[in-house]
C-alpha cells in the first residue's frame, strides 16, 4: 500500500502546527523587530506592525502609521501627482498583503506574536481563558472599523476643514499611534522604554498620550486573559480586510464533509462561529480571522478545512495529522489497582 | 451437571432464552458468509461469553451504567470505573419490558428496563447516568429508579445551535464529573483525563482505519461484524477492544492488499442509517448482507456515531479539556432528538459519497418516534440527490422476518438494475 511511504504532502499534512509557528513567529518577529541591525528595511508599506517608532531596529515599517502621515495633506495636493502617490502606496500595502493575506496576523505581526506569548504564560499558569458571550463578540465587531475610520480621517482634518469644521489640533496627527500599543511595546524589545511616556505639552496630547498609556495596560491584561485580545479591535485587521478577496493564501472549506463537531471553533483564538457553523461558504477568511491554521490542525475531517495558496493546497486536515496532533496515535495500557 | 429435576428459575429460563438468542446471530456472522476473518473470533467469543455464559467481565471494578452515547467515557475511564452502554438489543428483555411501558414504547427501551426489571446482569452497573435524550430514555429512568436502581439524570439540551445549550451541557457534563468523581472517591486531574482522553481517541482511530477499508471496491469486513465490533466497545474491557481492533486492521489491511471481498462481485453498496442495531437485533442487518448486499457504512449510535467525532483539545488543561468533551458531545451529535436534523442529513449524503454507496436503507424501531418522525425529510433530501432510500419499519420480534426480507431482496434487486443500467 501506499499508506505508509514517505510524501511531504502527507509531512505537512502531519506537522505539529503549534511548534511551527511558535518558531515561524520567532522568525518573523526578530527579523522585524530587529532585522534593522542586519541592514533590512522592507519598505514602508507593510501590513502588519512593523512599529516605525522602533528607529534602527525595524525591519521595515507599519503601513498604518504611513498612512496617517500620507493623510495629513491638504485635499487640494490630492488631485494629481501627490493622489497617484497615494494610491501606490495603498497599491504596494495589498501587494505586501495579497501575499499572505492575514497570514500576516496569524504568522508575523509582533503584536499578534506578543499576545501569543502572554496566552501560553497563560496557559503555563493553568488559568481559564475568557470568552465574549456570542452576543457581545458580534457588537465588538464594528469597533475596528470605527477605529479605522477615525484614523484615516483625523488626519485629513488636521490639514482640512472638513464640511465647514474647524481644523483639528495637530496633537491628533497621529491619532492612532498615539493609542497604538504597538509604539511602546515594540520599541521595548529594543531596548527603548521612551514611548512609555505622558505628553503634557496639549490637551490633546495629554489625552491621547494617556489613552495610549490605559490602552497598552490593558493590552497586556487583556491578552493574558483573553487570546488575541487586541487583534479583536484593530483597525490594521479591518484595512487588510478590504483588500482581502483577491489575496493569494486562502482558507477553504469544504461544508459537504464538515459535521459541525466545533473542533475548529474551539480551537480558534478569534472565536469565530462561522468556521465550523458556516457549510455553505468556501472561502472562511472572514474579517477577524488570522489565518493562524489552528481550526486546520483541529479538524479531524479529511480535507474539510485547506490553507491554499493560489489554488494549490498547501496544508488540508486529515485523519491521521488530527490524531498525531492530539498525541492520540498511542496505547498506554491502563493499570488495573 | 443439569440434573432433570432441577426447576428453571426465571433468571435462568430468561438466560437460556438470550443465549439462544445470542448464539444464533453469532452462528449466523461465523457461518453464513464467505472467506471468514481470522481476527473476529475475538469477538464471537467474547459475546459468547458474555450472552451465552453468562460471563461477568469486570469483577471487582466499579461499573458505570449509560443510557445513550452522551455520557462522555473519557471521564469515567479517567475515574477509574468502566462504561457500561445498557443500550439493549435482546427479544427476551423487550417481551419483560413491555408489561412496565406502553404499548407502542421502542423495543430498545423496552429492553433495557425489562433488563433492570429483572435485575439480571452479568456485570450489574453500580450506577447509571441517563442523559435526558429522547422522551422515552429519560422517562425510563424514572421506572428503572423505582426498581431501587441508581439512576442520575444528566441534563441534555434538545438543541445544539445556541449557546444557551452550549452552557447548559457543560454545566450537566461538569455536573456529571463531580457526582461520579465523588461516587468513586477519586479525583479528576490533568493526568487521568489526559490519558483517557487519549486512549479513547486512540480507539477512535481504529475505528477509522477499519472503515477505511470498507471505502475500497473490494470490501474485506462484513457490515454485521463490523456492528458486532463496536458493540463490543459498549461494555468491553477497552484495553482488550485496542488489542483485538489493532489485530483486526492488520488482518484487513493484509485481506485488503490481496482484494479480498467478502461480498459478491455486482453487490450493492448500502449506507445502512436509523435506529441503532444493538447485538442481537442484527436482524435487518444480516438480511441485507443474506440478500446480496454490503454495508459499507453506517449512521447509528451504536456505531459509526459512537466513534466518528473526535475531543479536540487546545490547551491540555482541566477546564478545556472538560468543555472540549462537552461540545464533542453535544456539537457532533446527529442523534435525531435534536429539532434540526440537517446534521443527520448531511452525514448520510457524504458517507454515501465517500464510501461509494448504492443506496441508503433507513430502518426505524416501531415505537422510536424521533427516527419515524425524521423519516420524511430524509427520504426527501435522498430524493433531491438522487440517492435510493429505502424506508423499513421494525421491532425486536422474530415474527416478520419473511416480509422484511421480500423488501429488502427487492430493493437490492432494484439497486442492481441501476448499477447495470449505469454501465
Ligand atoms: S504606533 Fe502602531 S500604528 Fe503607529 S507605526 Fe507603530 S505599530 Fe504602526
Ligand atoms: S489583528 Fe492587528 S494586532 Fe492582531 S495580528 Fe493582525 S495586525 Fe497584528
Ligand atoms: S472541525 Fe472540521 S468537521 Fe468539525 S466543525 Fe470544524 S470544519 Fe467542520
Ligand atoms: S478561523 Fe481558523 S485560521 Fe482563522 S483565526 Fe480562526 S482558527 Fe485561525
Ligand atoms: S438515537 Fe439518540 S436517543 Fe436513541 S439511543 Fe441513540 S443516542 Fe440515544
Amino acid at each position: 500500500m501506499t499508506k505508509n511511504k514517505f510524501s511531504l504532502r502527507r509531512a505537512v499534512n502531519n506537522m505539529n502546527l503549534v511548534r511551527f509557528r511558535f518558531w515561524f513567529q520567532i522568525v518573523a518577529f526578530a527579523l522585524i523587530v530587529y532585522g534593522g541591525y542586519i541592514g533590512l528595511d522592507l519598505g514602508n508599506k507593510l501590513p502588519t506592525f512593523a512599529c516605525v517608532f522602533n528607529g534602527e531596529g525595524t525591519g521595515g515599517k507599519c503601513y498604518v502609521g504611513e498612512l496617517q502621515h500620507d493623510l495629513k495633506h491638504p485635499l487640494e495636493g490630492f488631485i494629481g501627482f501627490a493622489g497617484y502617490a497615494f494610491l501606490i502606496s495603498l497599491g504596494m500595502f495589498a501587494v505586501w498583503f495579497w501575499a499572505l493575506n492575514k497570514g500576516w496576523c496569524g504568522f508575523v505581526c509582533p503584536l499578534g506574536t506578543m499576545q501569543d506569548w502572554l496566552t501560553m504564560a497563560r496557559e503555563k499558569s493553568r488559568i481559564r481563558f475568557s470568552e465574549y458571550s456570542w452576543a457581545n463578540r458580534k457588537k465588538i465587531k464594528s469597533i475596528k472599523y470605527i477605529l479605522l475610520i477615525l484614523l484615516l480621517l483625523l488626519p485629513v482634518m488636521i490639514a482640512n476643514s472638513v464640511f465647514g469644521l474647524p481644523k483639528l489640533p495637530n496633537g491628533l496627527s497621529m491619532p492612532f499611534c498615539d493609542i497604538c500599543p504597538g509604539r511602546m511595546m515594540i520599541p521595548a524589545f529594543t531596548g527603548h522604554f521612551n514611548q512609555f511616556y505622558i505628553d503634557f505639552s496639549s490637551k490633546t496630547d495629554l489625552v491621547m498620550t494617556t489613552l495610549g498609556m490605559i490602552i497598552t495596560g490593558l493590552f497586556l491584561v487583556g491578552s493574558f486573559i483573553k487570546k488575541r485580545f487586541f487583534c479583536y479591535f484593530c483597525p490594521m485587521a479591518a484595512l487588510q480586510y478590504v483588500f482581502s478577496k483577491p489575496a493569494l493564501l486562502k482558507l477553504y472549506k469544504d461544508g459537504d464533509k464538515c459535521t459541525r463537531c466545533g473542533d475548529c471553533y474551539r480551537a480558534c483564538d478569534m472565536d469565530i462561529l462561522e468556521i465550523a457553523d458556516d457549510v455553505k461558504t468556501k472561502n472562511m477568511v472572514t474579517e477577524d480571522c488570522t489565518l493562524c491554521l489552528k481550526c486546520i490542525a483541529a479538524c479531524p475531517e479529511e480535507g474539510c478545512l485547506e490553507a491554499n495558496f493560489m489554488g494549490a493546497t498547501i496544508f488540508e486536515s486529515t485523519k491521521e495529522g488530527f490524531v498525531l496532533r492530539m498525541a492520540m496515535d498511542q496505547h498506554k495500557e491502563s493499570h488495573a489497582h | 451437571m443439569h440434573t432433570e429435576h432441577t426447576i428453571e428459575s426465571p433468571h435462568e429460563r430468561q438466560n437460556r432464552h438470550k443465549a439462544m438468542e445470542a448464539i444464533h446471530v453469532i452462528n449466523a456472522l461465523k457461518e453464513d458468509f464467505k472467506s471468514p476473518i481470522k481476527s473476529m473470533e475475538y469477538f464471537y467469543t467474547l459475546f459468547e461469553r458474555v450472552y451465552c455464559n453468562h460471563e461477568p467481565l469486570h469483577e471487582g471494578k466499579s461499573k458505570i451504567g449509560t443510557m445513550c452515547i452522551q455520557i462522555p467515557s473519557e471521564i469515567i475511564y479517567a475515574l477509574d470505573g468502566v462504561p457500561i452502554r445498557l443500550c439493549n438489543g435482546f427479544y427476551t428483555d423487550d417481551e419483560i419490558g413491555g408489561d412496565l411501558m406502553p404499548q407502542k414504547s421502542c423495543p430498545l427501551v423496552k429492553a433495557t428496563v425489562g433488563l433492570f426489571a429483572s435485575d439480571n446482569f452479568s456485570d450489574k452497573p453500580d450506577i447509571t447516568f441517563s442523559p435526558t435524550t429522547c422522551d422515552q430514555k429519560t422517562k425510563a429512568g424514572a421506572i428503572i429508579e423505582s426498581f431501587g436502581h441508581t439512576i442520575i439524570d444528566v441534563g441534555f439540551p434538545r438543541t445544539k445551535e445556541s449557546e444557551a445549550s452550549r452552557a447548559y451541557w457543560r454545566e450537566s457534563v461538569k455536573g456529571f464529573a463531580v457526582e461520579l468523581s465523588k461516587f468513586q472517591g477519586k479525583k479528576l486531574t490533568r493526568t487521568n483525563l489526559e490519558n483517557s482522553i487519549k486512549k479513547v481517541g486512540y480507539a477512535q482511530s481504529l475505528y477509522h482505519k477499519l472503515t477505511e477499508f470498507r471505502k475500497h471496491q473490494a470490501v474485506p469486513i462484513l457490515g454485521v461484524d463490523m456492528f458486532l465490533v463496536t458493540n463490543a466497545f459498549f461494555f468491553d474491557k477497552i484495553d482488550d477492544w485496542i488489542r483485538a481492533v489493532e489485530n483486526l486492521v492488520a488482518e484487513l489491511e493484509q485481506r485488503s492488499s490481496e482484494g479480498v471481498h467478502v461480498a459478491g462481485k455486482a453487490s450493492p453498496r448500502i449506507v445502512y442509517t436509523g435506529s441503532p442495531p444493538i447485538f442481537p437485533n442484527y436482524k435487518i442487518p444480516l438480511i441485507i448482507e443474506q440478500s446480496d448486499a454490503i454495508i459499507v457504512a453506517d449512521e447509528t449510535c451504536s456505531s459509526n456515531r459512537m466513534f466518528n467525532d473526535m475531543v479536540a483539545v487546545d490547551e491540555w488543561n482541566l477546564y478545556d479539556m472538560i468543555d472540549s468533551i462537552s461540545d464533542k458531545y453535544l456539537k457532533a451529535c446527529t442523534c435525531p432528538i435534536f429539532t434540526q436534523n440537517d446534521d443527520r442529513i448531511r452525514r448520510i449524503i457524504q458517507l454515501v459519497r465517500s464510501y461509494s454507496g448504492d443506496g441508503v436503507i433507513y430502518q426505524a424501531f416501531a415505537g422510536c418516534q424521533v427516527y419515524e418522525m425524521e423519516q420524511r425529510s430524509v427520504l426527501a433530501a435522498m430524493e433531491r440527490e438522487g440517492i435510493p432510500i429505502l424506508y423499513i419499519e421494525s421491532d425486536y420480534s422474530p415474527s416478520q422476518q419473511g416480509q422484511l426480507t421480500t423488501r429488502v431482496e427487492a430493493f437490492v434487486e432494484s439497486l442492481k438494475n441501476r448499477k447495470r443500467m449505469k454501465k
